[in-house]
């Protein structure tokens, strides 16, 4: 009963390979299973206990929680995904990953979620679109390269950890040099996946060649459970050297990927650093979390983080998926020529810049909170010029859409699919800023 | 729903009407902008008017329904807030019919009337986490005022705006959470509400959520430093923004620093007062001499505005009677008087696609009225007795003169005020003799202007009328805002 919705996945790879062995897969059936399995799992989600199958899984509510955003994120890319079963079967894979890293109950199991939700994605950014295949192929390559080398250091801290302790699993005692070293390797690989400052490397070239469907996805749904796979290792001990590093580290990446983004031309680009600098906020609050004791009320501030992030991000490349827009200077008044998704666009760039009264905004609000709460001031006083950083590049983008001349031929937009998508994603993101002070009930179980 | 409710409900409702009106036309647009703001002019007369016949003392108040994270939904309104809700009403109509001949999209009336909805929430608020929501919501709309419809360099200082405001914001907001977390951890409640949190003991870190606060406020009125926003912004905003910007949220930093800052901190806003004041003259005698220099007539009146706000903030950091009242009297001064000179330029830009000193000459003879009207509001604005810039002014040096704050009675500060007083006549006066009473020059473009018009000349009385009557009989607007500045300060 605990992993219904990763059977639902399970089965929908299964079906997706299956399909496969007929000489012609009928399209219809390979984009109704590409949807209906993570929306089949979302569903299932509030029928499925928390519980324990020990040692491999252990379903708890954070678990849950993340699920939640993981499903609802991989939905836009299951929406706007092709008809090729091959694609189905890895991105169905990738989910499948995510939702077993979730459910992880000790070191193993972590492991192979973690490759089993990695390798289909480095495929899945080579193969997935049209065009242009050369460049994505070598950014697929240098995201398998970076994914190994994160996946032999956890290894090598798994190896180290178990060494001293002989335990799988979270220690209940303080630990050693050697398994407190472990440890650190082990949250090197997490910040590895979740491409935070010095090891983000790979990120801006992996989320500029992607389509941007595949970007989105990977920002939103990869990054959420990346977040988890780092709390997760903090939890290994009651105090994990690194910990205090965390809140710093975030600050600084966030901050670094700011003004990284300031100069580029490349819209994608620019997207992938805005992505970085949230992805530190993250960290930050995984630093306030750890420095409180795993206080559940951050957890929530992270997860309603993540849920905001999802509508923004899949929001902002759903856009760029939807209209075809490449550079900045294609982007230049494209709100004579497309007022409604223009609107759109800017209202979730509102939202990533976190102004009130947006899901951004409440987003930020929290991480921040939390960071305060936490006696932390000097990466919160980081973060907030980096949140200050970044909204010179979201107003200038709403700058360029809205206020400038239109200079140069612009692509003509895509289907209704795409463009509902992003209007839709752009009112959940704007609703979140309401939707916490009027959800009280259930904002305030976290919250007391 | 509450009256309260309804002053800021009201004109975003009207904001969503005229976007949907536009559909049907300009016209439809436009004149749905205006029946909402005169009725948003009405609802405020009608929450106004009993308020002032219960002698001015009074506190109207909302609810308190609490939301999540310790938010709960508080809205009041004493004197001072109401004065500057009327002031937000009163600019937004002037607005409305000033730029009624304007070829705009519904977008334009709809972000007007956002702002006046924003502006209104501010100084409704009295929950943190509300009025942060407010406060930044004001830029969004104005973001865009500035953006689509401004001047040559337009783009430029609509991020500008945004970006200075926003970075005295974050920190405000930072300040904000330290504040609220200190409570949490002496009492274990979650509360945004700004009476609750007085109690809130922050220790070592006081200086520094008090700095925050001073930040965020500062960048707004702009306290010189800060201030480098406000000139580009200005001068780039078309002629309606302007007023918008001038007149109403130049206040929100010091209605910010009175209602939040100085009630929160109230030993350390009284040990900081000379620096601050040190501030606030610098703001009186530079903004002046920053304006002597300005070729161009909208900037050198956008310069004009910090050297005023410093009159505001020297009579209120004063904490005497006196003092209070003419900063609170003068904020709502500066508003009428700067708004109808900026809407004065605009008229003058409408004309003749120029602003420069250099560029005119004998509109004195083209121009009659616009003469007059120009030639009243400066006088006001730089203090003629029986205008209401001088009831202002005076009431805030004398109110700095007799102040009990240490170092603040000190000749010092009264002296560096009168100083700007007299820069103020020597950029005043001799903007306005280049343009109305020279002789045209051969390049001028006087030829394109003409007078005004009756719409125009009608917006004028009312705003010169106000001016006067502030002027000559300020005790029944001192009523209004006194009482409620003496409880928020002491």
């Amino acid at each position: 009963m605990i992993l219904l919705p990763q059977a639902a996945l399970a089965g929908g790879v299964l079906g997706a390979l299956g399909l496969g062995l007929l000489r012609r897969p009928p399209a219809l059936a390979v984009r109704a299973l590409t949807f209906l399995a993570p929306l089949a799992a979302l569903l299932l989600l509030p029928m499925t206990p928390a519980g324990l199958l020990p040692p491999l899984i252990a379903v708890d509510i954070k678990c849950l929680g993340w699920q939640l955003v993981i499903y609802a994120a991989a939905l836009p890319l299951a929406l706007r995904s092709s008809a090729d079963d091959v694609e189905a079967a890895l991105f169905l894979g990738v989910v499948l990953g995510m939702g077993l890293l979730t459910a992880a109950g000790n070191l193993p199991m972590l492991f192979l979620a973690l490759e089993f939700m990695s390798l289909p994605a480095y495929l899945l950014v080579a193969r997935a679109g049209t065009g242009e295949g050369g460049r994505r192929l070598e950014a697929a390559v240098k995201y398998f390269f970076a994914g190994a080398l994160a996946g032999g250091l956890f290894l090598l801290g798994m190896a180290l950890y178990y060494s001293q302790t002989h335990l799988l699993g979270p220690s209940p005692r303080p630990v050693g040099l050697l398994a407190q070293g472990g440890v650190t390797l082990m949250a090197a690989a997490a910040l590895f996946k979740i491409g935070a400052a010095p090891l983000h490397w790979w990120l801006p070239d992996v989320y500029e060649a992607a389509v941007p469907e595949v970007t989105g996805f990977l920002s939103t749904a990869m990054k959420a459970a990346a977040v988890l796979f780092l709390m997760r290792v903090v939890q290994l001990v009651p105090s994990a050297n690194f910990a205090p590093l965390l809140p710093w580290l975030g600050a600084a990446s966030s901050l670094f990927a700011a003004v990284m983004a300031l100069r580029q031309e490349s819209l994608q680009r620019l997207l992938a650093y805005s992505s970085m600098a949230h992805a530190g906020l993250l960290v930050l609050g995984v630093g306030a979390w750890a420095r409180m004791g795993q206080s559940p009320v951050a957890a929530a501030a992270i997860l309603f983080y993540l849920g905001a992030y999802a509508f923004m991000s899949n929001g902002t490349f759903g856009f760029l998926a939807a209209t075809g827009l490449r550079t900045r200077a294609q982007l230049k008044g494209y709100a004579r020529r497309q007022p409604g998704l223009a609107l759109a666009f800017a209202a979730l760039l509102f939202c990533l810049g976190g102004v009130p009264p947006t899901g951004g905004f409440v987003a930020k609000l929290l991480v921040l909170w939390q960071a305060v709460a936490a006696e932390l001031p000097g990466p919160a006083v980081l973060a907030a010029l980096s949140a200050l950083i970044s909204l010179g590049y979201y107003l200038g983008l709403v700058r360029d859409l809205y206020f400038e001349e239109p200079v140069m031929e612009s692509p003509a937009p895509g289907g209704a699919c795409a463009r509902i998508l992003v209007l839709v994603c752009a009112f959940g993101a704007l609703a979140l800023g309401a939707a916490p002070l009027l959800l009280k009930d259930l904002a305030g179980g976290f919250w007391r | 729903m509450s009256p309260l409710t309804l002053l800021w409900v009201l004109p975003l409702a009207g904001a969503a009407a005229c976007l949907l009106a536009g559909r049907f036309g300009r016209t439809a647009a436009r004149l749905c902008a205006l029946a909402s703001s005169c009725a948003h002019a009405g609802a405020c007369l009608a929450v106004i008017k009993p308020f002032i016949a219960g002698g001015g003392a009074g506190l109207i108040a909302v609810g308190g329904e609490p939301l999540a994270f310790g938010v709960s939904y508080l809205l009041a309104a004493d004197g001072f807030s109401l004065a500057l809700i009327g002031l937000t009403s009163f600019l937004t109509l002037v607005c409305v019919v000033s730029s009624w001949e304007l070829e705009v999209s519904a977008a334009y009336w709809a972000n007007f009337l956002a702002l006046a909805s924003a502006l209104c929430g501010v100084f409704l608020a009295r929950d943190l986490f509300i009025f942060y929501v407010f406060w930044e919501a004001t830029l969004i709309p104005m973001f865009f005022i500035i953006g689509l419809w401004g001047s040559e360099n337009r783009r430029h200082a609509a991020v500008k705006f945004f970006l200075f405001t926003f970075a005295g914001s974050v920190f405000m907001l930072l300040a904000l959470l330290a504040l609220v977390s200190a409570h949490h951890g002496a009492t274990g409640v979650w509360t945004w509400d700004l009476q609750a949190l007085k109690s809130a003991p922050l220790g070592a870190a006081g200086p520094w959520v008090f700095a925050g606060l001073l930040l965020g406020f500062g960048v707004k009125i702009p306290v010189v430093p800060l201030h480098t926003w406000l000139p580009d912004a200005h001068t780039e905003a078309p002629a309606a923004g302007s007023v918008m910007l001038a007149g109403v949220m130049l206040k929100m930093g010091l209605y910010g620093l009175i209602r939040v800052a100085f009630p929160l901190f109230a030993t350390l806003s009284e040990a900081w007062a000379p620096w601050l004041a040190g501030l606030a003259a610098l703001n009186a005698v530079y903004g002046a001499l920053c304006a002597m220099a300005q070729t161009d007539l909208k900037r050198l009146i956008a310069y004009s505005s910090i050297a005023h706000l410093g009159f505001c903030l020297l009579g209120v950091l004063s904490r005497t009677d006196q003092g209070l009242a003419g900063g609170g009297l003068q904020m709502i001064n500066h508003g009428l008087t700067t708004g109808a000179l900026f809407l004065m330029v605009g008229f003058l830009y409408e004309r003749a696609h120029k602003r420069g000193l250099a560029d005119f000459g004998g509109l004195a003879v083209r121009a009659p009225w616009l003469t007059f009207f120009f030639g009243f509001s400066m006088l006001a604005s730089i203090g003629l007795p029986g205008l209401n810039g001088f009831v202002g002014e005076f009431m805030s040096l004398s109110g700095v003169a007799h102040s009990a704050v240490p170092l603040l009675s000190v000749p010092f500060f009264a002296v560096a005020g009168v100083v700007g007083v007299t820069l103020a006549a020597a950029y005043a006066l001799p903007a306005y003799q280049a343009v109305f009473w020279a002789p045209e020059a051969p390049q001028s473009v006087s030829g394109r202007v003409t007078d005004l018009d009756a719409r125009e000349k009608g917006i004028l009385w009312a705003l010169s009328a106000l001016m006067l009557w502030i002027g000559l009989a300020p005790q029944s607007w001192l009523t209004l805002i006194e009482p409620s500045l003496r409880g928020l300060v002491r």
